[in-house]
């Protein structure tokens, strides 16, 4: 395995990509974003790339296909070969046909109002006649699953289908790399199999795939992967070499694999690619254990915790709500839920489910046409708005959607302002709320400059500084990195027990397990599963139906008979039976 | 809700070659530009009707209903304040209320609402590829005609996202509809702004991707979608000269005019 990143690579013409020492620092940034980076990529081989935000990842894709430095502008040294042929003085449409690069905005890179036409976009492009587009289109959308569409909208098409014609537009054009920053970062569980299989397909096909990524787990089937940490190579071999390095990949920013963790805790020396093979591992390390196997079929049903019947009353009730938007189809569907005081909720489902309608009718912004929503018995819909933003407070998916003020302090105060508090008592507030928030030393600075992650924490604050009793967050971890994940969590775990109830909507399963209660699971607008989060993950059927798959090391706890919703918690059980 | 326009039928005014449709755009725009009279308006206006029908464009003119309404309605009251010729109906302050200034003001709401319903009628039938290859046809360079039918494209998302925001800072108490008209234009300030900033973020996040497929690698691409001229389009071409003609003739003639200000 190679962690020297200054020794330059000697690149045979074979090779698909190579990279020989570079270096590029944004026009002035104070750093480097990549610093003497180099390896080569043999032709047919999948490199998993991954790393914390900043890390330089999405630098090194910009490169590998002349965005940078011919559109972001910086100082680059170094040397890049696609396929033997150097990339020096290339413009970017001129490296199009070598490098296939496949975003993570998928709205930003359709262009077209058909399937079709949007695959033949490049190939019009680079002046290719239409005889060839013709031969091209069909096989490019049959590699990706979309047969069928050709007459589609792509806007009309799901997150995981949007992703899929980017990359069937890209392979027409049959490029000898490409590159996939994050393409799964804003798709639901469905859209994420389907990409993930589909990178699959491509690498077993023997495509040059270069694929950036945060979860660990996705990269496993890589062929190698590379680890970026403040511009330079931490790591880079193959996933069993580089996941076994958890001390490292957690110094990184990065989640190591859950059962590669696991294992290690136990004093395993193995890397599993999968649940059987630590299943295999742990059984050879601890024999006793098989006793507790009990000829347990994977999905044969484990009896769940009995959950304490609550008694305390509900501070959200929703009663028989349904809601459809103009001339659309029914969103919500005869909705019934209770959220109590204190609670952490977490509400699970596909994307088009309702879960955003259902926390919209909350605060809101959306009025049941049936049924009505209480806040602590009130009937929401003769609250005053100021009395519903002190009861229950909502976090949007992207904090850049309310960010505008010129320094933080002003962001945060904002709220209050306009409920008329004195200033006072609003300085007090956000004082208080930025503390919350680990942003107390930013009170000046630009929300603008701040890191994802910080937005993210501001927009928390922001709405905290009304000092809600509930906070629905709207997936508060997209885009960030396992670092700035877990950070974030800790500070609405922190939330929860001062005593504010927690809604979150997410699609992360780890996030579940690890840190609510309970689970609402949603479908075409009905409330499908509602129920402890032990309860939940044990209803198999259920998950595979809603493409959620449970944490691997809760898949791995049950083939053990019991039910662990994280690494600690297998490793005690372990422990404790061995 | 779809925000686009583009109504997919295969009535032969959808399948026009594409010079045509942005000819047939200009056209409508060109014979409603010379008329004052309502009278005279109604030939185009009878087109377009005929178009909508056939075309089965009235679910897009249904959505935009109050925006025609309101073009008509205001710029029939608005003109009585400026044209004042003809002899006096009703006596109101500021308003000058006439036979002529009725006539005169309803027939400039007619023209703004046909203009409107050019505008949709084009966007009903015309995809965004078939505006760029029109436009293309028509001397605009690739760039500029890309650009402008992106725009189509972008305008959607861009609302999307401010209804987003919106909703955002009404639930940190912000109300949008304090004070007077100025006030409340700046009210919009918390909008603007994140719109802004996100508008510039996908603009530069698009012209990645664009150039990442190729954009810029020739400066005449080729076009996968074949627009064969037939024989619908020139016969097409004749009807909308003979518009255009008919129209400059109600305005040579007169019998489009009404009079100038007083």
């Amino acid at each position: 395995m190679k962690t020297d990143a200054q020794i330059p690579v000697a690149v045979p013409a074979a090779h698909a990509a190579s990279i020989e020492g570079v270096t590029f620092t944004y026009h002035g940034a104070d750093r480097p974003a990549l610093r003497a980076v180099s390896f080569a990529q043999a032709a047919g081989e999948t490199i998993g790339v991954m790393g914390a935000s900043g890390a330089g990842k999405s630098t090194l894709a910009k490169c590998l296909n002349r965005i940078v430095p011919e559109f972001e502008d910086g100082d680059f040294h170094g040397a890049i070969c696609i396929a033997g042929e150097p990339l020096e003085h290339l413009r970017v449409c001129d490296v199009a046909p070598k490098v296939g690069m496949v975003f993570q905005d998928f709205e930003s890179q359709l262009f077209s109002t058909n399937v079709a036409h949007e695959v033949a976009f490049a190939m019009e492009q680079v002046g290719m006649d239409r005889a060839e587009m013709d031969r091209r289109i069909m096989p490019a959308l049959e590699a990706v699953g979309l047969h069928g569409f050709e007459h589609r909208d792509p806007m009309s098409l799901s997150g995981g289908e949007k992703q899929r014609l980017a990359i069937a537009s890209v392979l027409a054009l049959r490029p000898s790399v490409i590159v996939l920053d994050e393409p799964t970062t804003d798709l639901d569980p469905e859209g994420r199999a389907e990409v993930f299989e589909l990178i699959a397909k491509l690498r077993a096909e023997g495509l040059s795939l270069i694929v950036i990524e945060h979860e660990s787990e996705e990269l496993r089937a890589a062929d190698r992967i590379i680890v970026l940490r403040e511009g330079e190579v931490a790591a880079d071999g193959p996933p069993a070499e580089v996941f076994a390095r958890t001390e490292l990949l957690t110094a990184c920013g990065v989640r190591p694999p859950g059962l590669g963790r696991a294992l290690e805790l136990l004093g395993i020396d193995a890397q599993p690619k999968d649940v059987d093979e630590a299943l295999e591992a742990i059984l050879k390390a601890y024999p006793r254990l098989a006793k507790t196997l009990i000829e347990r079929s994977p999905d044969a049903p484990v009896k769940p915790p009995p959950v304490a019947a609550s008694k305390s009353p509900a501070f959200i009730g929703i009663e028989n709500v349904s809601f459809s938007y103009a001339d659309g189809p029914r969103v919500l569907d005869s909705i019934d839920l209770k959220v109590e005081a204190g609670e952490f909720l977490a509400i699970v489902g596909q994307n088009g489910s309702g879960k955003t309608t259902l926390a919209k009718h909350i605060v809101g912004l959306l009025q049941p046409a049936t049924g009505r929503v209480t806040i602590d018995g009130k009937d929401r819909s003769q609250m005053r708005p100021a009395e519903t933003a002190r009861a229950v407070a909502y976090v949007f998916q992207n904090p850049d959607h309310q960010i505008f003020a010129a320094t933080v302090e002003d962001e945060v105060a904002f709220g209050p302002r306009n409920f008329g508090l004195a200033e006072d008592e609003i300085r007090r507030r956000c004082d208080e709320a930025l503390e919350a928030v680990g942003l107390q030393n930013e009170r000046q600075s630009d929300p603008f400059l701040l890191s994802k992650g910080e937005r993210q924490r501001l927009a928390v604050a922001s709405v905290l500084v009304l000092r809600p009793r509930m906070l629905i967050l709207d997936e508060p971890t997209t885009g960030l990195d396992h670092r700035e994940q877990l950070r974030m969590m800790a500070l609405v775990r922190d939330l929860n027990r001062a005593g504010i109830a927690i809604v979150i909507i997410t699609h992360t399963p780890w996030l579940v397990a690890e840190y609510a209660r309970r689970v609402v699971l949603m479908r075409k607008g009905a409330k499908i599963f509602d129920g402890g989060v032990r309860e939940f993950f044990m209803q198999d059927e259920l998950l595979r139906s809603s493409s959620f798959r449970a944490p691997e090391i809760t898949e791995l706890s049950r083939r053990f008979g019991t039910l662990a919703l994280n690494t600690d918690e297998f490793v005690a059980w372990v422990k404790g039976r061995a | 809700m779809p925000i686009y326009l583009y109504i997919d039928r295969g009535t032969f005014v959808h399948r026009l070659h594409p010079t045509v449709k942005v000819f047939a755009l200009f056209v409508m725009f060109w014979s409603v530009y010379w008329v004052d009279q309502p009278i005279a308006l109604l030939p185009v206006g009878l087109v377009m009707l005929w178009i909508a029908q056939l075309t089965d464009s009235w679910p897009n003119f249904y959505r935009l209903r109050w925006l025609f309404g309101i073009l008509v309605f205001t710029t029939t009251i608005a003109w009585m304040v400026f044209y004042r010729r003809g002899a006096v109906l009703v006596n109101i302050p500021v308003f000058h209320v006439s036979r002529l200034s009725l006539v005169f003001g309803f027939g400039r709401g007619i023209k703004l609402a046909e203009l409107l319903a050019a505008s949709v009628l084009f966007l009903s039938t015309t995809k965004i590829e078939e505006f760029t290859y029109g436009l293309q046809r028509m001397r605009v360079p690739y760039r500029v005609s890309f650009a402008i039918s992106l725009s189509f494209r972008l305008v959607p998302l861009f609302i999307d996202s401010a209804v987003t925001i919106v909703d955002a800072q009404r639930l940190r108490g912000y109300d949008f509809n304090q004070g007077g008209p100025l006030e409340r234009v700046r009210r919009y300030v918390p909008v603007v702004i994140p719109v802004f900033m996100g508008a510039l973020r996908k603009a530069n996040n698009m012209a990645m991707a664009l150039e990442a497929r190729g954009f810029g690698f020739s400066h005449e691409p080729t076009t996968f979608i074949e627009y064969p001229v037939t024989r619908t389009d020139v016969v097409a071409f004749v009807f909308l000269i003979g518009l255009g003609t008919m129209n400059f003739m109600f305005y040579w003639t007169g019998v489009g005019r009404i009079g100038p200000l007083k």
